[in-house]
């Protein structure tokens, strides 16, 4: 292999882990929302949300986990903002890297409460901005090298007994210094969960979630070509667990891929999976 | 440490005097689904001066809270407070923690 050959080997390895970085398109999750989806909760007014989590995906040979740290502030009753601190660790076949990966801002607006005895129904938009922070020279990189953003629609129901989400989610993603554009995103979710036993105040609480969450990926571009191994839709079921406690919460939940109809020759998702911890301050 | 376990008890006791003769305010509350999510209402009751004992009954949509003497909750104050902590304020009664009824 001559020394450019190198080079383009290297890039394309170094291109397609960025195009396949970010399995996940985690977004805010707060209080008694979906763990994989969003919904439409938000901290009150003046309060602190602190919500570190582990994340982990598989997809054939391609292993992430993610550490992040979010923190979210309650501006009114209705309106909360806050910054998404991930790290994440990735490995690709026999090649291992870490580190500071892209940091975001979000915030999410509820524009629409009914309230009445034990149920609440709400609805909020939410938007997101990732920056291009993490090291996308790694290999595999940690970071994507593009300014992406995330706009959702979310309406949720909650009562004593019953929980349901629908929601709507687009990711639009930049292009980075090699002039790569991962694919736009759609993302569709349903979501219904239940408390089996109602509990009191001072009680720990738990809901049982069940969520089924759609993936459409457009195809990746690299200057100005469709990769024809990108994109695609995925189909997941995803049980999920909230256990709460007072100001404390546990969330956990599976992403299980039951459809895919990827673009090209590409590995299905095998699982990926999210474990978080929260506290109201 | 006999002088501390008097201030303790003599703090008790000036305690439970003023809380006897404070006032329970019980609000209706609609919106109230887990507990995890009404501690906000907990926290922003806390920080007002005089508040002490809070307890919600979620099935009811009820918030009992127990206030010290001299100290009075108003309706604008707890719609505000509600809202702020993302549930909607019905109503409220109240009566004095000494047995007699103020506004039933």
């Amino acid at each position: 292999m001559n020394r450019v050959s190198k080079q383009g080997y290297r890039f394309n390895r170094r291109a397609l882990g960025a195009v396949f970085l970010a399995g996940f398109v985690v977004s805010p999750v707060q209080a008694h929302d979906p763990i994989f989806s969003i919904g439409p909760h938000v901290v009150y007014k003046g309060g602190i949300e602190i919500a570190p989590e582990v994340e982990t995906s598989k997809k054939g040979n391609e292993r992430e986990t993610g550490l992040g740290l979010e923190l979210t502030y309650g501006l009114t009753g209705d309106w909360a903002a806050g910054i998404d601190l991930p790290y994440r660790f990735s490995k690709e076949g026999s090649d291992d890297a870490s580190g500071v990966s892209d940091v975001s801002l979000f915030t999410k607006y509820r524009f629409w409460r009914h309230d009445t005895l034990g149920a609440q129904e709400t609805a909020a938009v939410l938007a997101k901005v990732k920056f291009a922070s993490g090291d996308e020279n790694k290999t595999p990189p940690v970071g994507t090298g593009s300014t992406d953003a995330i706009l959702g629609l979310t309406y949720g129901y909650e009562s004593r007994k019953w929980y349901r989400w629908a929601s709507v989610r687009y990711r639009r993603n930049g292009e980075n210094d090699d002039r790569l554009r991962r694919g736009d995103k759609l993302l569709v979710d349903l979501v219904g969960g239940i408390r089996p036993k109602p509990t009191g105040y001072l009680e720990p609480d738990t809901v049982w979630l069940l969520e089924l969450n759609g993936e459409y990926g457009r195809r990746a571009e690299f200057r100005g070509s469709n990769l024809p191994d990108t994109g695609g839709t995925e189909l997941f079921l995803s049980p999920g667990i909230f256990w709460t406690y007072r100001y404390f919460a546990v969330k956990a939940g599976v992403q299980v891929p039951v459809a895919s109809n990827l673009h090209g020759s590409q590995d299905n998702s095998d699982y990926r999976a999210r474990l978080i911890l929260e506290w109201h301050l | 440490m006999k002088k501390v376990l008097a201030v303790m008890m003599l703090s008790m006791l000036w305690s439970a005097a003023t809380f006897a003769a404070g006032t329970e305010y019980r609000m209706r509350v609609d919106g109230l689904a887990c507990p995890y999510c009404a501690y906000g209402i907990e926290k922003k009751l806390k920080a007002i001066e005089g508040v002490g004992k809070i307890d919600v009954d979620l099935n009811a949509g009820l918030v009992v809270v127990d206030v010290a003497e001299g100290v009075a909750l108003t309706e604008p104050q707890m719609k505000t407070l509600f809202q702020d902590a993302g549930f909607t304020y019905r109503s409220m009664t109240e009566k004095s923690l000494d047995g007699g009824a103020k506004n039933e």
